[in-house]
């Protein structure tokens, strides 16, 4: 009876394995499924295994760029120099004008007693990779749990938003992007302040959910995050409406929104690592001051 | 040579898409192994494949953990039954697998309710098939490179193991 058992077994192991290789890949998907419970160490040891590759490639590759740009392409150089000179001396009148403002704000800001604005602290990162499958939009960064890094954390740039913690291992984590389908963000357009959320669709650009037909919103109107979600503070740019469509039915219009960040040549992005009470806030300008910005940490 | 093309793909060709389509390189070497290896090493060698795309891609569930096994062991079942040599077939045969992979995807995808914020499918849909066309397109040269890189690392390789292949 064993003798036969035995022989069955050799006639259909190949059959066994597959089903095992098949039911094991689906008992992964069950897990993951659970966020991520019990394949945690094996993503982040896989991560840290193939990380260093691209990043060393990454390298390669912006190193090549740059030689690129250095030596080959500076035939408009001194166009683009009298261009830039240009466009500095105007930043600088409109700097001038933004700094009037806000000592302006300032002021009215102590006459009404408003509380000052959380402000928060952020780390550079560098982009190693992008997302291996066409289908999905994510980026692997070289910062990971041993700088502090942490599932759900904000990722951004100084153009905008950028997406959020997915994935974390000692010392890389994949962002997913505001342009993948999972992505949400809870967010108000600038001018109207009409509320919606912002929910990705793919290949550089989003929608706006739950919008509502009766707010006036208009094509270029700019969409900045609400501060509701948690992770995302308030005020930061997300991007810009492309297309508003109110023709069909029902409580909510139709509209799109452009990213104000190039999402497929980005190269380094910042984490939000925490946001500060307004009573931390001098107090960190003065370490930042004594510190002249030396180390990964910025403010707003 | 594996985390070599998942290097290429996740970098050089993520930063230079053609029309925003990329021929997914680690497509090509899950077929590429149905030909070259014995079903129990290729298999376990198209789960860690598709492990890893999963791993570095924003797909939250793994879908690729299971669809590259899939793909492995379908390529294995045809391999002595169609003829694979040559430019066509081969082409034809990724094209077809590439689309009947990213069928199966979304298939899982809605199963598993991937979607969260309402049905993209129509919309990937229509990604799909460029997608496919130019995996299908870079298979037949990745073809030959492999088998050049196989036979630099292996000169003399086991009577059966390229078999399918036409060697």
């Amino acid at each position: 009876m064993r003798i036969r058992g035995f022989f069955l077994f050799r006639r259909y192991y190949l059959f066994i394995f597959i089903i095992l290789l098949l039911l094991f890949a689906l008992i992964l998907i069950s897990l993951r499924a659970k966020q991520g419970e019990g394949v945690e160490f094996f993503d982040a040891l896989l991560l840290e295994t193939c990380s260093p590759f691209q990043k060393g490639a990454t390298f390669i590759i912006k190193t090549v760029q740059e030689i690129f740009q250095q030596y080959i392409f500076l035939i408009h150089l001194e166009e683009e120099n009298r261009r830039l000179k240009q466009k500095l001396l105007e930043l600088q009148e409109e700097n001038h004008q933004l700094n009037e403002v806000r000592l302006e704000n300032e002021r009215l800001r102590k006459l009404l007693q408003f509380n000052e604005k959380n402000a928060f602290t952020m780390m550079g990162a560098e982009v190693i990779g992008h997302d291996p499958s066409s289908w999905f939009k994510s980026i692997t960064i070289d910062k990971g749990e041993r700088d502090g890094v942490r599932k759900g954390m904000a990722v951004v740039s100084p153009e905008g938003v950028i997406g959020q913690i997915l994935k974390t291992s000692p010392h890389y984590s994949t962002v997913l992007l505001i342009t993948d389908y999972n992505s949400a963000i809870d967010s108000i357009v600038q001018r109207t302040r009409a509320k919606a959320i912002i929910e990705g669709k793919g290949e550089n650009r989003c929608q706006l959910k739950y919008l509502l037909r009766t707010e006036e919103v208009a094509e270029g109107d700019v969409v900045v995050t609400s501060g509701l979600a948690g992770n995302f503070p308030k005020g930061l740019k997300i991007g810009e409406v492309s297309k508003v469509d109110k023709r069909g039915h029902g409580v909510f219009q139709y509209a799109e929104l452009v990213p104000s960040v190039d999402l497929n040549r980005l190269e380094e992005v910042f984490i939000i690592m925490k946001t500060l009470p307004p009573i931390l806030i001098q107090d960190e300008k003065k370490e930042k001051e004594i510190q002249k910005c030396s180390g990964p940490i910025y403010f707003f | 040579m594996v985390i070599f093309l998942l290097t290429l793909q996740s970098t050089l060709i993520s930063l230079y898409p053609i029309q925003k389509v990329r021929p997914d390189l680690l497509f090509i070497m899950t077929f590429y192994l149905a030909f070259l290896f014995r079903p129990i090493l290729g298999g376990i060698l198209a789960f860690l494949l598709g492990y890893l795309v999963d791993l570095f891609s924003g797909n939250p569930f793994g879908f690729y953990t299971l669809s590259r096994p899939l793909i492995f062991f379908a390529g294995q079942f045809f391999k002595e039954r169609f003829y694979l040599e040559g430019f066509p077939f081969q082409f034809l045969f990724s094209f077809l697998f590439s689309l009947l992979e990213g069928i199966l995807i979304l298939i899982l995808m809605k199963t598993f309710q991937a979607f969260p914020h309402g049905d993209h499918s129509f919309r990937l849909i229509l990604t799909l098939s460029p997608q496919s066309f130019f995996t299908g397109l870079a298979t037949p040269p990745l073809f030959i490179l492999f088998q050049r890189v196989i036979t630099i690392w292996d000169p003399n390789p086991e009577k059966g193991v390229m078999e399918g292949m036409g060697s």
